[in-house]
């Protein structure tokens, strides 16, 4: 066949392979620098992470003992280990619920017609966008007794009484839930919402016909249709609350945070590199940081089992 | 004329009826459109709040919650950002930054365009293996890493860290340029391949542009996550010199028991907070667009 006999050919097969003869050597030199950079930044070193976990080693010799299983055996019978597990698991159910029950509640008041919605969907996402050691700053502003907001909002509408060292080691943990809730429910409200804005209008408008109530409208209709989307949220927070650390480090202000707010990722951080611990417990705290993975593995699967079933098409 | 006011009756019944079935709906909605209110107005009140009080003195923040400041505090910024240092952080955090989210951009626009649009053995497997990164926890490699880095005097380096930012954002980036990339359609890319169009040629004169608001995502995405970070700057990172905004943003914190000067720690904040307000001022459809890009088909 020589190019150019027939005056423009449809695309096909045949046709398109000996235009475009030159198209898969572009592959191993597109792909070759992210696929080096992956592979020894992110690959090699997770892989690694599973010997390292089979190792006492304080990092500063280079040196490891191999112990076996030991470093696991240990984190069983370890308290503080298990402190920040129940702290963990407490950030993602309570957090959770807060989480997505203030996120389907502003995505079922923000699709009802709401007047400003763009405004109001990108003021409330706005914190989610903040370095969180700012967000800690200004959560321990937020919870000052001296002159922080809470305690002036409540000594302005002369509830007095009810002023509290907010951030005392018993009420530290609550204090915590209730700023991540502030902070990542936005995150979640934008993806729904943008879940919610593509079912097509003509399934509200024939419920309001039949004379379904938003509240039915929106666990009948919205809902079912964002399923999926659903998914991928629980998902995506079930990853987040399991290795969150950030916000939770720098909350509460000055050196380490207190045990009461410990979490995996906090605990995994003190042992291997913490500033303050005497002796550095590297081989220890990538199992801790292992056990995460799999708290992630365990709750993606279970995630996608609860939420399994047929599709929707629309 | 009894049958008119029967349904007369009947009809104001029924209105009556809807309007108490509704009821409890309506109340609901308007209970959640409280809610709503409060929630906005904290976020904002609780942000302007700090920027406010990073004009105060010190003794104004302490005395009068409520009261604007006499006068703005502008040595409250001059302070935090030389004596401090947060210039210098600020310096680091561009520089550290604006390196990652390009090298970033470099090597996973082509990336994700070969995964997304070329046919090859492997190609799946190798997408997978990307995108499986999003689900694994920094902790994990947290210490393989710190002891590769060490090994390479990479350690309390910035190109170390601009190196590490890359590899670890790799996965969400090639997640959310694959995606792009599958959405193009074909007809252009083959109208310029008939058209002599080197492969190359096409990728960069025909494909990138097409896809640059996907690139603009991904790049403010990133930009926004690693000005952010600092679980991997306060491992790497020793130097005061070469710490981030956000590592200083933590020490300076840290030094707060000692020092007490809240009003230089709310303007480190506005400082950090700054680049982030203004990035989302002008384009907080386009920072939105990225996030819901990935999850919602």
């Amino acid at each position: 066949m020589v190019e150019g006999e027939e005056p423009l050919p449809p695309p096909h097969n045949n046709r398109e392979v000996n235009v475009r003869k030159g198209r898969n050597k572009l592959i191993i030199p597109f792909l070759l620098p992210a696929a080096i950079i992956y592979l020894v930044i992110f690959v090699y070193p997770t892989i690694q992470a599973l010997f390292v976990t089979l190792n006492d080693w304080s990092g500063f010799t280079p040196n490891m003992s191999y112990v076996g299983l030991r470093n696991f055996q240990e984190l069983l019978k370890d308290p503080k280990y298990w402190i920040s597990v129940r702290n963990t698991l407490g950030i993602l159910f309570l957090g959770g619920i807060g989480i997505f029950g203030f996120s389907f509640l502003f995505t079922g008041t923000l699709t009802s017609g709401f007047r400003g919605k763009r405004i109001f969907r990108a003021i409330i996402f706005f914190p989610y966008l903040v370095a969180p050691i700012a967000l800690a700053t200004l959560w321990s502003f937020i919870y000052n007794p001296r002159f922080g907001l809470l305690n002036g909002v409540l000594r302005a509408v002369g509830l007095e009484n009810l002023t509290q060292q907010w951030m005392a080691p018993d009420r530290l943990y609550p204090a915590l839930l209730v700023a991540i809730v502030w902070i990542s429910t936005g995150f979640y409200t934008v993806i729904l919402l943008a879940g919610t804005d593509k079912i097509p209008q003509e399934f509200f408008d024939a419920a309001k016909v039949e004379g379904a109530s938003r509240f039915q409208m929106f666990w009948r209709i919205t809902i079912p249709m964002i399923w999926d989307v659903l998914t991928i949220c629980l998902v995506f927070w079930g990853i987040e609350a399991l290795k969150m650390f950030e916000f939770i480090y720098a909350f509460g202000s000055g050196d380490q945070p207190k045990i009461q707010i410990w979490t995996v990722g906090v605990y995994m951080y003190i042992l291997s590199f913490g500033k303050r611990a005497t002796i550095f417990r590297m081989g220890y705290g990538t199992a801790v940081a292992a056990t995460i993975l799999i708290f992630v593995i365990l709750f993606v699967l279970l995630t996608r089992r609860i939420m399994r079933r047929e599709v929707i098409e629309y | 004329m009894a049958v008119i006011q029967n349904s007369k009756i009947r009809s104001r019944e029924s209105i009556l009826l809807r309007g108490i079935k509704e009821l409890p709906s309506n109340f609901v909605y308007f209970g959640s459109q409280l809610v709503l209110y409060c929630w906005v107005g904290f976020t904002i009140f609780s942000f302007i709040w700090i920027i406010v009080a990073s004009f105060k003195t010190n003794r104004e923040l302490f005395s009068q919650v409520w009261q604007l400041p006499s006068s703005l505090q502008f040595g409250n910024y001059i302070k935090a950002w030389s004596v401090v240092h947060m210039g210098t952080y600020f310096l680091n955090s561009v520089v550290i930054v604006s390196m990652a989210v390009l090298l970033i951009l470099t090597i996973a626009a082509p990336a994700a365009y070969i995964l997304s649009r070329f046919k090859f053995r492997g190609n799946e497997a190798i997408t997978n293996l990307f995108i499986a990164g999003m689900g694994i926890p920094y902790q994990v490699l947290l210490v393989p890493l710190f002891m590769l880095f060490k090994q390479f005097s990479l350690l309390d380096n910035r190109l170390g860290l601009v190196l590490a930012y890359t590899g670890l954002s790799l996965p969400f980036s090639i997640f959310l340029l694959t995606g792009f990339f599958r959405t193009l359609p074909t007809e252009l890319e083959e109208a310029a391949a008939i058209d002599g169009c080197s492969e190359f040629g096409i990728f960069r004169k025909v494909m990138l542009p097409l896809a640059s608001p996907g690139l603009v995502s991904a790049a403010i995405f990133n930009f926004i996550s690693l000005w952010n970070e600092y679980l991997l700057a306060l491992v790497m990172i020793t130097t005061d010199g070469k710490r981030t905004l956000s590592l200083g943003l933590y020490a300076l914190q840290g030094a707060m028991q000692y020092t007490s000067d809240w009003v230089g720690l709310f303007a480190g904040v506005v400082i950090i907070l700054l680049p982030t307000l203004l990035i989302y001022i002008i384009m907080s459809e386009r920072v939105l667009e990225g996030i819901t890009f990935g999850a919602v088909k």
